[in-house]
């Protein structure tokens, strides 16, 4: 299978590696020099020790790499634990820069922009995909995907979730279009990741309720199992990020809701914030208050983890990344009577919720002497050791299906299929194709959070996000 | 001055001998001024002259993330500015917190000052104590008070709860997230005031005060005919100071309420930051610098001028 077929078919990405696990070397080496021979030889990686013996991992030794990355979340912390590793293995040095989001979003775009890039390396959120990575900014890296002599035998290609990769790696540059197309500029890294539902076994069992699969039992589950102890349910409900991407959008697109018709480029971009389903999935939000922490209108990520982690919240949908730890006997008090599944969903419709994660790419700009380098080291930050440590250690949605079915992983983390099945399904939010979609997602966690804390209703709330957004896309010419 | 200066051209004159200064002659300062100065001066414009200019010049664009090349678009920023909202908010909220902050800092302080004036016994440790939160970073204060306020498990709320009373919503509505921010700014920068004012305290003549004690005046007449009339100089200082930089204030902001909840704490510093650096609208955000100095020199040229500043003069 080779770059262009995943590209192209990702669904059958997984199927096709476990199919030519079967085939002959002399099947292999057929098909490799048909089709491309690091992704052949990646699907064999583990049976073929010969071949990635064959390839020196020193052969960069001495050089030192600059990564510019994430500090928000523990991918930076993996990196540091395992840089000794890196070091033996490789012999070069990684020097690893991890701001903030803020800080690295201005970080990133001045070196982008810079005559040479300071690091070899870059990190980008698969929101911004569109931003810098259609911003031309990226080296396309299928010529190095390709070379037997740039990519270790090991790294596995087809390992890597296909969804993932379209999310952050795919970018057709002639349309504009992220996840289109063939060709790569970003591989999934550290941690991709989309929205799972967690509840509590042990009070669904003892109040005869099954986990929910709609959003009406969602709330009929709350209602009966709020206690004065135990909130029914929880969300996002602060001024945060995650309340319009993780809790209302999962709401919205499960009930039949498409947030944007049109396109940028054709100027017709248009918001459907304050369509049925829009309300209705801000509604949604609003009826399960009285179910909710008392406080749940303050609520962000570190609120809903410790509250379910002490046992206070009966059940939430949640990014898998960041809730994996409640699983965790280390951290959670509820790990063995914590359960999972994917989110809920409207009558007859799928489950599904937003795609995040976030790729690693080599800036143009950057020192063309070490763009082999560099490229070494991307492949040994998004291998499969590092992949299957950032589960183990941290409970992070790696990008590879490998990690996510390792029977020991599966068997010490079983919401890793849920997870894995959340990423493969997982919906690209369509504002992200646009550079204005921090602004346009603040406006909407300021308007919902003001209809949450009884400000306004969600009619006025949906409203309100349709005008400024219509205002935002005129003013950015997406909209005519 | 002018005299011994004259003294040492002549001096310096009369004997040719005499050794050079390492700068230069002491009557022809010219170099030693420029080495001396030089390094400030390139200081100066280097990290103050230069970046206003280039915001100003970056307020007169459009540049944004997106775009990467700014083109110049004139005033355009300026008079999107004057018709959205969210500044016109972030305005207000702004004003409201500069006018009570600064207000109820002042009065505390002043009576602080007063009452620490007194000498009680042991009043050295608590005046030291008294001082430390202003020694702390604001956005620490931030975070710090986030956390004591927390609904859930903040030791506020735990004590109010204890004693059997209702704790308000500090951070979580509308109406009182302002208050919380106006009060936590007090608690760190109350003591600013106190030790402006009580430094100046300690320096009024005592023979002023036993004047008046002998004029048979009483402690309220005193107050308000000698001492706040000769402390005003240090109470339009440390106001004039806290004003601007309770106006510009962001870092207690971004700790403690992120401009929220329904941008009720967002004020003009925290939403230019908002469009500077989460939606990389640079030109907007510049523009909103420009004006927050433009509010800022006013504000304070008025305050310099309408208010005493010295002692039985109005100036």
């Amino acid at each position: 299978m080779t770059v262009k077929d995943q590209a192209d078919h990702p669904q059958n990405a997984e199927n096709e590696t476990i199919e030519i696990a079967g085939l002959t070397r002399r099947d292999l080496m057929q098909r490799a020099s048909l089709f491309g021979l690091a992704a052949a030889f990646g699907g064999f990686g583990a049976g073929m020790p010969a071949f990635a013996a064959d390839f020196d991992m020193k052969k960069y030794a001495g050089t030192k790499i600059s990564l510019l990355m994430t500090g928000d979340e523990n991918d930076h912390r993996v990196l540091a634990e395992l840089m000794p590793q890196f070091v033996e293995e490789t012999g070069m040095e990684l020097e690893v820069t991890s701001p903030a989001l803020g800080p690295l979003i201005e970080k990133t775009l001045q070196n982008l922009k810079a005559e040479r890039s300071s690091f070899d390396l870059i990190n980008y959120l698969g929101f911004l995909t569109t931003q810098q990575v259609g911003g031309g900014y990226y080296d396309q890296l299928n010529s190095y995907i390709e070379d037997p002599a740039k990519t270790p035998a090991d790294w596995d290609f087809p390992d890597i979730i296909p969804a993932a990769l379209k999310n952050v790696g795919i970018f057709d540059m002639a349309n504009g279009a992220v996840g289109e197309g063939s060709d790569i500029f970003g591989i999934p890294g550290v941690h991709s990741g989309s929205v799972i539902y967690f509840y509590r076994k042990d009070l669904f069992e003892a109040a005869g309720l099954q986990p929910a699969k709609t959003w009406d039992e969602f709330k009929a589950a709350a209602e009966k199992l709020h206690t004065g102890d135990v909130a029914g349910c929880s969300f996002i409900g602060a001024n945060d990020f995650s309340l319009a991407t993780v809790d209302w959008y999962t709401r919205f697109i499960t009930t039949g809701g498409v947030l944007m018709t049109g396109s940028p480029k054709e100027k017709n971009f248009k918001p459907q914030v304050n369509s049925p389903e829009g309300i209705n999935a801000l509604q949604m939000l609003i009826d399960v208050l009285p179910y909710a922490p008392a406080n749940v209108t303050k609520y962000g990520f570190a609120e809903n983890v410790d509250g379910f982690s002490t046992g206070k919240i009966a059940q939430m949908i949640f990014w898998a990344t960041i809730a994996g730890p409640v699983l965790n006997p280390e951290n959670s008090m509820v790990a063995e009577t914590t359960g999972t599944t994917p989110v809920p969903s409207g009558d007859g419709k799928s489950p599904r919720a937003i795609q995040g994660g976030w790729g690693i790419g080599i800036p143009k700009n950057s020192d063309p002497a070490k763009k082999d380098a560099a490229w070494l080291a991307l492949t040994w930050i998004t291998s499969k050791a590092v992949n299957r440590y950032s589960i183990e250690k941290y409970n992070i949605d790696a990008n590879r299906t490998s990690a996510f079915t390792d029977p020991e992983l599966v068997a010490k983390f079983p919401y890793l299929k849920d997870s894995l099945k959340a990423i493969e399904t997982a919906d690209i939010i369509p504002t992200s194709r646009i550079p204005e979609f921090f602004q346009l997602n603040d406006i909407m966690n300021v308007e919902f959070n003001a209809a949450l804390i009884g400000q306004q209703d969600a009619k006025t709330a949906c409203d309100k996000v349709q005008t400024q957004w219509e205002d935002l896309l005129r003013k950015a010419g997406h909209l005519a | 001055m002018e005299q011994g200066r004259e003294r040492v051209t002549m001096s310096h004159a009369s004997n040719p001998a005499q050794p050079t200064f390492v700068f230069g002659k002491r009557d022809e300062p010219g170099r030693a001024i420029w080495f001396l100065l030089g390094p400030c001066l390139l200081y100066l414009v280097v990290f103050s002259i230069y970046p206003l200019f280039h915001s100003l010049r970056l307020s007169l664009t459009d540049l944004t993330a997106a775009t990467g090349t700014g083109n110049f678009v004139g005033l355009d920023n300026y008079r999107a500015l004057l018709v959205d909202p969210l500044f016109w908010n972030a305005a207000k909220n702004s004003a409201i917190m500069v006018f009570f902050s600064v207000a109820i800092q002042l009065v505390l302080g002043v009576a602080l000052a007063l009452f620490f004036n007194l000498h009680l016994r042991g009043s050295w440790i608590v005046r030291g104590i008294l001082l430390l939160p202003m020694l702390m970073t604001p956005i620490i204060v931030g975070v710090m008070w986030r956390a004591l306020l927390n609904p859930d498990w903040g030791l506020v709320n735990w004590a109010i709860k204890s004693v059997g009373l209702t704790p308000p919503d500090w951070l979580g509505s509308v109406g009182m997230s302002m208050v919380t921010l106006i009060l936590v700014d007090c608690w760190q920068w109350t003591p600013f005031v106190f030790i402006i004012v009580f430094a100046r305290l300690q320096a009024l003549s005592q023979d002023v005060f036993e004047a008046a004690q002998v004029d048979g005046a009483g402690p309220l007449v005193t107050f308000r005919r000698i001492t706040l009339p000769m402390l005003m100089p240090a109470i339009v200082f440390a106001g004039v100071f806290r004003a601007v930089d309770a106006f510009r204030s962001f870092d207690l902001i971004y700790g403690l309420s992120y401009g929220g909840p329904a941008r009720s704490t967002t004020t003009l510093s925290f939403f230019s930051f908002q469009n500077g650096f989460q939606f990389q609208n640079y030109g907007y955000a510049a523009a909103v610098a420009y004006m927050m100095l433009l509010i800022l020199a006013l504000g304070t040229t008025l305050m310099l001028k309408f208010v005493q500043i010295r002692p039985g003069a109005s100036r």
